[in-house]
């Protein structure tokens, strides 16, 4: 597991018994996550890795490729998933009007008759549509291409539901409790997969990349030596929807 | 030609009461069901993922867009010289203020989160075609509101012109942005057309007009006040003519759509397979919402003022049935993940959305046409905006 | 929801233009003295009644003063920070990383039975001062109002609920002359 030693070990040394706690609490949680990676696993690289106090910049563009000819039960994914996030906890909804932030998409050739599943997700554009149509800058995209709604600003007007061309995105249509401490959501604003940002900016793989049995690598497209540009480099990978130029940072083996 | 005499409504009235209360009453209404709505979070409407915009913005387009068309019988005569539609000038500008208003009503109200109007009106990201239609609504409402005073306040007559034009331009831009919201949403074939916003301003102009006509003889009647043909059968007229262009734009835009091979699936869809939307498209809005109003306006009905007003109904309805057609229908057709494939999921991919207006959206988008009504009421009786008598001897610039 | 932040704002304004002048007041702390200024006038313990968790001797990053004024601020700050930015902890190795989570975290309070109370709950942390001075809290519309875990890895309060008999022996809710013991500087600001 890739987390950052350094600034965990910044933070033991030079602070007071009570930040070491906090610390320990932190980073402690990483730790054990890092004990669960299976060795030999597919991990992202560190090169460009940043300390959590520092700022997202646009030197990393995070990504992910899913290899869809791995037999792989997608729906690990979902579940991983809907766990981080809390996903679910909706009783009133129907639902058509309840929230997924990652899907089992069923693709098949009429004529031929040959069918693959893929999961399907926020794709993390580039250009992101959803960023340019959302009217308070609600929907926006880290540095680093990490897309996310900042529930703060949300007015919920759901233009941005309406731009993007991947349906990844949901509306909150009921009053929320029981939330996950790490992803905050509520009604009347929009959602849609974050990447699992709390893990990324924590050393962690997004949730549905731990779930996937190595079907989906998580890693820096900027970076040329990382495991997910060098298969894409050598392998290739192909984007949903690329027609539309919008660039996005999921990218796909077996479509 | 009689000297025009603008004349406040009599505000001391039964009729007026009763009025301002039916109005107010509906926009209560409305108002009461957002706030059931938001209370409750929209699981109580029929909208969900897949028709994220639901009534509320079929009524709320409807009344933006007919805000722009509204202002027309002004433009037509301070910019386009035409004396026959002075004396109509003043009303058309404050209803075109008024259906502005009652449309944003509307659209702030079915927000997710209408508690932050403030971060809407603070925090502006350019780039979106949603923020300069904020902008372009806040504006025509400032513009139309000096051109009007330029109207009413005598020494200011001689900008009347200047003010008509910048009015008449802002409407134009403020209509193409309407259009433009869906225009540019690549992703769905409905409405990635460049045709979209012109047909936006020919139907702001036939919606605007139509909701214009009623408006003017229900209260002429009820004011008793005179309305004489001259001025009635030439809104008539230019409203037929504007019917007519709809229809043409419609034939157009489905017709260059059906040759692209992008946009021939929703194009079918639309106008063979789509259920509701293929019989609101047909019988509501080509039938009722054009033809017969199309027969009733240069029919042998064509002088009857009950036919009339039925025509300008029909109209209002078949806009309605149009709009419904173009925001619902237009998202209930599937996007398409994978073009030519067949896609599946529990996401509802590949399948088309159901829809069902729920009472409180009906309710709360009929509570942005009382909030125009109660506006107008209100400002016809507050300020002169009424000629006193539009018998033809006022109205005819020809008669004697 | 939305109406009643609408109504909380017009009880605020009337105090505005008074208390504008002294200070850049956040509207929150605006609110706060706005609430206790109207009970001022009923001293007599009949107004309404504040209820503050017994706090287990630590502080926050500022002293409780500060963090009574400013804690709108710096949430605002930070939320910034972390969201937008993508910065989780504090660059100078201050003691706390700013995140609502944390503040929730330190702040729990547990009922009699030992679970944690709920934002539905008068007796929440931030419930008992939000509801008092009238101002609606949007954050757990979105937020996570109890610890995920057990929370107390760093304990402000003691988690054990409402307890003031270290404070005003014998009674389980302040008057608006405990407050005035409490927290002096809420009181002489608006004078
Ligand atoms: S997939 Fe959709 S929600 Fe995600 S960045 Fe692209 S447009 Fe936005
Ligand atoms: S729903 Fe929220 S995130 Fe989406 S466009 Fe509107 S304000 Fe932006």
């Amino acid at each position: 597991m890739t987390i950052n030693i350094e600034n965990e070990k910044k933070g033991a040394m030079t602070t007071t018994n009570v930040e070491s706690s906090r610390r320990n609490f932190i980073f402690g949680s990483v730790a054990a996550a890092g004990l669960t990676v299976a060795p030999g696993m597919m991990l992202y690289q560190t090169a460009n890795a940043r300390s959590q106090s520092e700022k997202a910049t646009s030197k990393v563009r995070w990504g992910m490729l899913v290899d869809t000819t791995k037999d792989v039960d997608w729906n690990k994914c979902v579940d991983a998933c809907n766990n981080e996030h809390g996903l679910g906890n909706e009783h009133k909804s129907r639902d058509d009007q309840k929230t997924q932030y990652i899907r089992v998409v069923d693709v098949k050739n009429k004529g031929t008759g040959y069918s693959i599943s893929l999961p399907v997700m926020c794709q993390h554009c580039e250009k992101p549509p959803c960023v340019d149509v959302c009217p308070t800058g609600a929907s926006m995209k880290r540095p680093d291409g990490i897309v996310l709604v900042d529930r703060h600003r949300c007015i919920g007007c759901r233009y941005c539901m309406m731009a993007c061309p991947y349906k990844a995105r949901s509306f909150v249509h009921e009053v929320l409790s029981d939330q996950k401490e790490n992803t905050p959501r509520g009604k009347g604003c929009v959602e849609s997969c974050n990447m699992c940002v709390n893990r990324i900016d924590n050393g962690q793989e997004p949730a549905c990349v731990e779930a996937s049995d190595g079907a989906i690598i998580f890693g820096d497209l900027n970076n040329p030596e990382s495991p997910i540009s060098k298969i894409l480099a050598k392998h290739g990978g192909k984007q949903i929807r690329a027609d539309l130029k919008l660039n996005p940072g999921v990218h796909y083996q077996g479509i | 030609m009689k000297k025009l005499h603008f004349l406040e409504v009599e505000g001391n009235t039964k009729g007026f009461f009763t009025f301002l209360g039916l109005f107010g009453l509906i926009s209560l209404i409305g108002i009461l069901s957002a706030y059931y709505m938001e209370h409750n979070g929209h699981w109580v409407t029929g909208m969900n993922n897949q028709i994220i915009w639901g009534t509320p913005h079929v009524f709320a387009i409807f009344l933006i867009v007919a805000a722009s068309g509204a202002l027309n019988i002004a433009s037509i005569s301070s910019v386009f010289s035409k004396t026959a539609y002075k004396p109509l000038s003043r009303l058309s500008g404050i209803m075109a203020i008024s259906l502005l208003s009652g449309g944003l009503v509307v659209l702030l109200l079915d927000l997710g989160r209408p508690d932050r109007l403030i971060v809407a009106m603070t925090q502006f990201n350019l780039v979106s075609i949603f923020t300069w239609n904020i902008l372009l609504y806040t504006g025509f409402m400032g513009i139309v509101g000096v051109y009007l005073w330029t109207m009413m306040d005598r020494p200011y007559n001689k900008l009347t012109k200047k003010a008509g034009m910048a009015a008449f331009i802002w409407r134009l831009i403020l209509t193409t942005g309407t259009g433009s919201i869906f225009g540019f949403l690549v992703a769905r074939e409905a409405y990635d057309s460049a045709l979209l916003a012109p047909m936006f301003i020919i139907m702001s102009f036939s919606f605007g007009l139509a909701f214009f006509l009623l408006f003017l003889m229900g209260s002429y009647k009820y004011t008793q006040r005179e309305l004489g043909d001259y001025i009635v059968s030439r809104l008539k007229n230019l409203l037929g003519v504007f019917v007519a262009a709809v229809l043409y734009f419609v034939l157009v835009y489905h017709l260059t759509n059906l040759y692209s091979a992008d946009h021939r699936d929703i194009t079918v869809f639309i106008l063979t397979g789509g259920g509701i939307y293929t019989f609101l498209f047909w019988v509501v809005q080509i039938a009722l919402g054009s033809l017969v109003p199309l027969f009733l306006l240069y029919g042998p009905t064509g002088k009857n003022r009950a036919m009339i007003a039925l025509a300008a109904a029909l109209i209002i309805l078949g806009g309605m049935a149009q709009l419904y057609v173009i925001i619902i229908g237009g998202q209930a057709f599937p996007m398409s993940l994978f073009p030519g494939m067949e896609v599946s999921s529990s996401f509802y991919d590949g399948v088309i959305a159901s829809y069902a207006p729920s009472l409180p959206e009906i309710l709360l988008g009929l509570g942005g046409v009382g909030v125009t009504l109660l506006l107008m009421t209100v400002a016809i009786a507050a300020l002169k905006f009424m000629p006193a008598s539009l018998a033809d001897e006022v109205a005819d610039p020809h008669s004697k | 929801m939305w109406l009643h932040l609408n109504f909380n704002f017009g009880f605020n304004s009337s105090f505005v233009s008074k208390s504008l002048k002294k200070l850049p007041l956040t509207v929150a702390g605006l609110a706060f003295i706005a609430g206790i200024n109207t009970v001022n006038a009923n001293q007599d313990g009949l107004g309404p009644k504040i209820t503050i968790p017994e706090s287990s001797g630590e502080s926050c990053i500022l002293p409780s003063a500060e963090m009574r004024r400013q804690h709108p601020d710096l949430l605002k700050h930070d939320r910034i920070q972390t969201l937008r930015e993508g910065v989780r902890a504090k660059a100078d190795g201050g003691k706390l990383d700013g995140s609502l989570k944390q503040c929730v975290n330190c702040h729990a309070i547990k009922d009699a039975s030992s679970k944690f109370v709920r934002i539905d709950n008068d007796q929440h942390f931030c419930v008992s001062c939000h509801k008092y001075a009238a101002v609606s809290i949007d954050c757990f519309q979105c937020h996570r109002d109890i610890p995920e875990g057990d929370g107390e890895f760093h304990a402000l309060t003691n988690h054990k609920g409402i307890n003031y008999s270290n404070i005003v022996p014998g009674t389980s809710s302040l008057t608006i002359k405990d407050m005035a013991n409490i927290a002096p500087e809420v009181i002489s600001d608006d004078n």
